[in-house]
């Protein structure tokens, strides 16, 4: 049958019924009137004819529910009738429908929100067409036992653009970031440089204006870009004219020549591009080695769209045929001959990416599983807590079930009318929870967003999440609805109906003993959420109280970009030198300094040093992290100069080169000897000795790059002695209380040196925060989410135990009467908590420990067994079980025995 | 009154058809005819008689129709379909042989074995 008409029979069938009713009402009454008819000829009176005819013709309403059941149509009628009888009863209990809402939408929200993300980041293909032919081409070097790579020159790109035939179209692209203020603070817009390809092999059509094309990406090319639909809106307000306008990047002028599809953010997932150039327009960037002919700046990443019909072994035949060739033409002449010959050997690796790419993989995947796993447990124990609610008002519901089935209905009728009403609580729960999900997924990406990591992620949703919905609130009704519905609809008729509301003694005990279990396993849940958030916690306090040889607060880190001043390189470091003087005379400012990177942050900078030393470590274990820096550095981040002395005016451009280390670079290259006065010296570069460097100072150990790292070995030479000059340097400010006004004064000053500078501003504390997003996020949502369990194990022993007491205050009222003292009715009922709380916490820990050694990669310096944790979280639990226990107790416990004896 | 038979399942619908086949009926006429060819042998139980009524119609062996009855109450009245008719002999037949088998089986002396 079609749909359509399918459709038009429930329709009539629907239409027809009052019609249907009234015949069958008809039909059996006549048949009622014939019988007594012939019942009242044999000679009884008319009224005793009718009554005899009404019993011979057996249970009226169960045989019209039979007769209706063969007519057809049904099933629809007796949801619609279901629906309608549950709403009355959930409408009837407000107070329990709300709570029990409540907490489906918390539990189901909180569920498809991790779930969109992972959606989003990990599952969801790009917007493009036809994405699984998309591959991501990765190189591979079998010499090493690392994996495979994403990035390559200029100069490869090239090769496999021009020499492939694998693929119907390839692409490079490479994210960077645009600065559109013309000199004083940056205004950064995200950007990628797109090959010519890009969105012609993408499938990306224009909003407007034109795409590139290869004519747009060729040395020498003309400066132009592509806008994302986004930025178009928000920059140009959509305007038509936008296209042909300029727009300045890095103090450069771009002609727009497009805009690109409403809802294509470009391949990398968790970023989105706001504006494209081509290629070659990094040639405007770049000084006179421009990283187009550099054949190891390796900026690009390469995809391509597999031809159709070719097979995957295909490909990877083709791509080892082509790597030779593609690698023997771009070999870099500045390596040494064993580099060069490891070059060539290089292979190319193709891999699907459909998804597109995403750093955020491999960053986000392990605690998205893990607060997915957390979001899960919390909503398994939200459906324990309607469980039994849906229990004990089960319970007070049998006498009417037990009417209905002595009018007829069948256990099963009954049993589905109860899951209606459950699957239209959990359905009703769902689509709040998707409300609250889509604000709680946009704030988790704002969440794990930083300063220098602006996330973004296309939130729409799409039929994977609301299919993951739905099947969640089903899956959640069935859970919390089929134990009550199975319990409380086996009745018996005459002890039901007889016993009123209390029940009879031998089911008193049998009748809490599911309620029992339910807390139980609510308590053991709840323990094992709140042993991982107590890690957690734990974990993250570890790292923000931890040591870091610097001191973070009060610090104002401003990075000046002299590019668009266009200043020769040998007057840089004067006007570095002359911002700093000035910096440091603004009012409020007590310390300046100045580096070439600051700590903790991405920018990395090591090279191998050797030391005249009889223990000098060899290979990796002489790579050495550098930074350059001015003199006030070390005073303005606090870190203590421990041996010989701090840089000064004697330390020049020509003058012995010189360096401060740090106390694990002595350990490593001098641990019998004093480092003090001794020379180091880097790698020699082809064809130049590399000077003899003397080490005047030795600093306190300091974290580089990473609050996670073991120490590093650390060396700080002077900015006067940077081999290259540095386009842009940090300053570091301390100031004693961050003036408002702080901000324009140093733009005031570095504008009065010169006005092409570009200023950025951060603070070191906020720098240093960034880097924890991870173990902040983890730490947050789990303890939300771990004390949300914890109320909600809560509410579950409350409502257990208020039930229980309500069912057992006759024999409390007696117990009382006989002389019972109340401080020994509270201990009956404490020690119904005492069982309860016992078992779930014997099961909690045991599962707990089964499970924690799975978080160990998120900690740091602790162990997922620790025991403070696991002993502080069975103490909290405890504490609220007892919480949640003495309130019904203490109503047990004032029962007054004459009011339950005569209640009963 | 002769002593009476609950009859077996499934053959309610079989006696239904048989006694519509003599002629339409509506539901209480059906009851008064399955007894009156059982000569009373046979006991239904008056309410079931007409959810299986109402399964029938749906699987098209019989129709019905609303009419007058000899003593002008407006009542149903059932009769039997073409596919009625040809379930009928193919029930009956069934029946006929089921019963010859088990009539022989039983009726089986020791020295035949």
């Amino acid at each position: 049958m079609s749909l359509l008409a399918s459709l038009r029979s429930v329709v009539s069938t629907l239409l027809r019924r009052r019609r249907n009713e009234n015949d069958l009402d008809e039909e059996l009454r006549a048949h009622v009137q014939n019988r007594a008819d012939d019942l009242e000829r044999s000679g009884l009176t008319r009224h005793e004819a009718e009554r005899r005819a009404r019993i011979e013709f057996g249970a009226h309403q169960k045989f019209k529910e039979e007769c209706r059941e063969a007519l057809g149509g049904h099933l629809i009628q007796v949801l619609l009738q279901d629906t309608r009888y549950a709403l009355r009863i959930l409408g009837r209990t407000p107070l329990i429908t709300a709570v029990a809402l409540l907490s489906l939408a918390l539990g189901i929200g909180a569920n498809t929100a991790i779930f969109s993300l992972i959606d989003t980041v990990m599952l969801r293909l790009l917007p493009v067409r036809q994405p699984e032919e998309l591959v991501q081409i990765l190189r591979n070097d079998p010499s090493r036992a690392v994996s495979a790579t994403a990035s390559f020159t200029n100069p490869l790109w090239e090769q496999v653009r021009d020499h492939q035939e694998v693929f119907s179209g390839t692409f490079a692209w490479s994210d960077s970031q645009f600065n559109l203020a013309q000199g004083g603070a940056v205004r950064y817009v995200s950007g990628i440089y797109a090959s010519g390809d890009f969105f012609n092999t993408l499938g990306v059509r224009p909003a407007a204006g034109r795409l590139f094309s290869d004519v747009d990406d060729q040395r020498g090319c003309p400066a132009t870009t592509v806008l994302s639909y986004g930025f178009w809106q928000e920059h140009f307000g959509g305007e038509p004219s936008a296209i042909g306008s300029t727009l300045p990047l890095n103090n450069h002028t771009f002609q727009v020549i497009g805009v690109s599809a409403p809802g294509f953010y470009g391949v990398d997932v968790g970023r989105k591009f706001d504006v494209a150039v081509p290629v070659c327009a990094a040639s405007f960037f770049d000084g006179k080695e421009s990283r187009l002919d550099h054949r190891s700046w390796w900026w690009l990443s390469i995809m391509g769209r597999i031809k159709p019909g070719l097979s995957t072994e295909q490909l990877k035949a083709r791509l080892a045929v082509l790597a030779p060739q593609v690698f023997a033409a771009a070999v870099p002449q500045d390596w040494d001959v064993n580099g060069q010959q490891r070059f060539r050997k290089r292979t190319l690796v193709a891999v699907p990416a459909a998804t597109g790419t995403s750093y955020m993989r491999k960053e986000f995947s392990q605690p998205l599983y893990i607060l997915m796993s957390v979001v899960g447990l919390v909503l398994l124990i939200a459906c324990a807590n309607i469980a039994s609610l849906m229990l004990a008002r089960a319970a007070a519901r049998r006498k009417e079930f037990a009417v209905r089935k002595a009018l007829g209905a069948s256990r099963p009728r009954l049993i589905r009318q109860l899951l209606t009403e459950c699957l239209l609580l959990s359905t009703a729960g769902a689509l709040l929870g998707v409300l609250y999900a889509r604000w709680g997924t946009a704030l988790l990406v704002r969440y794990i967003s930083t300063a220098s990591n602006k996330v973004f992620l296309d939130l729409s949703l799409d039929w994977r999440i609301l299919g993951f919905t739905a099947a969640v609130a089903v899956l959640t009704g069935l859970l919390f609805g089929i134990l009550p519905a199975l319990r409380s609809t086996r009745v018996s008729l005459t002890s039901a109906m007889k016993g009123g509301s209390q029940c009879q003694g031998s089911e008193r005990r049998g009748r809490f003993r599911p309620g029992k279990w339910i807390v139980a396993s609510q308590v053991a849940l709840s323990l094992v959420l709140l042993v991982a958030s107590g890690l957690f916690l734990h974990s993250f306090f570890k790292l923000v109280t931890l040591d870091l040889g610097f001191d973070r607060r009060d610090v104002l880190l401003v990075n000046a970009n002299l590019k668009s001043a266009e200043l020769p390189p040998a007057r840089q470091n004067l006007v570095f030198d002359d911002i700093e003087s000035r910096l440091a005379a603004i009012p409020g400012v007590v310390a300046v300094g100045r580096s070439v990177r600051t700590p903790v942050s991405n920018f990395e900078w090591n090279q191998h040093i050797q030391a005249d030393s009889p223990d000098a470590p060899k290979g990796d274990d002489a790579l050495v992290f550098f930074n350059f820096i001015s003199p006030g550095y070390f005073p303005t981040l606090r870190t203590p100069l421990l041996e010989g002395r701090n840089f000064d005016s004697r330390d020049t451009e020509s003058s012995v080169r010189v360096v401060i280390v740090n106390q694990t670079f002595v350990r490593k290259f001098f641990p019998h000897s004093p480092a003090l006065g001794q020379f180091v010296r880097t790698d020699d570069s082809p064809g130049k000795r590399a000077p003899a460097i003397q080490i005047v100072g030795i600093v306190r150990d300091s974290k580089y790059e990473s609050l996670r790292e073991e120490s590093y070995s650390q060396a700080f030479f002077p900015a006067s002695q940077i081999p290259e000059a540095a386009d842009a340097e940090n300053f570091e400010l301390r100031a004693e209380r961050i003036p408002s006004d702080l901000i324009s004064a140093i733009q005031d000053a570095s504008r009065q040196v010169n006005k092409g500078i570009s200023l950025d501003f951060h603070s070191l504390a906020a720098q240093v925060d960034d880097s924890l997003v991870q173990d902040r996020l983890l730490a947050t949502l789990s303890t939300f989410f771990g004390g949300l369990a914890l109320l909600l194990a809560m509410i579950g022993l409350y409502g257990a135990l208020s039930y229980l007491v309500t069912m057992r205050r006759a024999e409390f009222g007696v117990r009382m009467a006989l002389g019972a003292k109340p401080a020994s009715i509270l201990s009956l009922v404490m020690k119904d908590v005492a069982v309860v709380l016992g078992g779930g916490v014997i099961a909690g820990a045991l599962i707990s420990l089964l499970t924690v050694r799975f978080l160990q990669k998120m900690l740091f310096g602790l162990t997922a067994h620790d025991p403070v944790t696991m002993v502080a979280a069975i103490g909290l639990l405890s504490a609220a079980a007892f919480l949640a226990g003495y309130l019904p107790a203490r109503r047990a416990m004032r029962v007054d025995p004459m009011v339950a004896l005569r209640y009963e | 009154m002769p002593s009476q038979a609950q009859i077996l399942p499934g053959t309610l619908d079989l006696l239904i058809l048989k006694a519509v086949s003599l002629g339409p009926l509506h539901g209480y006429g059906v009851l008064l005819r399955i007894e009156q060819i059982s000569q009373g042998a046979l006991l239904v139980e008056q309410g079931a008689l007409y959810p299986a009524l109402f399964r029938l119609v749906r699987q098209g062996l019989l129709k019905a129709s609303w009419g007058t009855s000899e003593n002008n109450r407006r009542a149903k009245f059932y009769e039997l379909t073409s596919a009625g008719r040809k379930r009928l002999r193919q029930e009956a037949d069934g029946w006929n042989r089921l019963a010859a088998a088990i009539a022989s089986a039983l009726s089986t002396q020791p020295e035949e074995v």
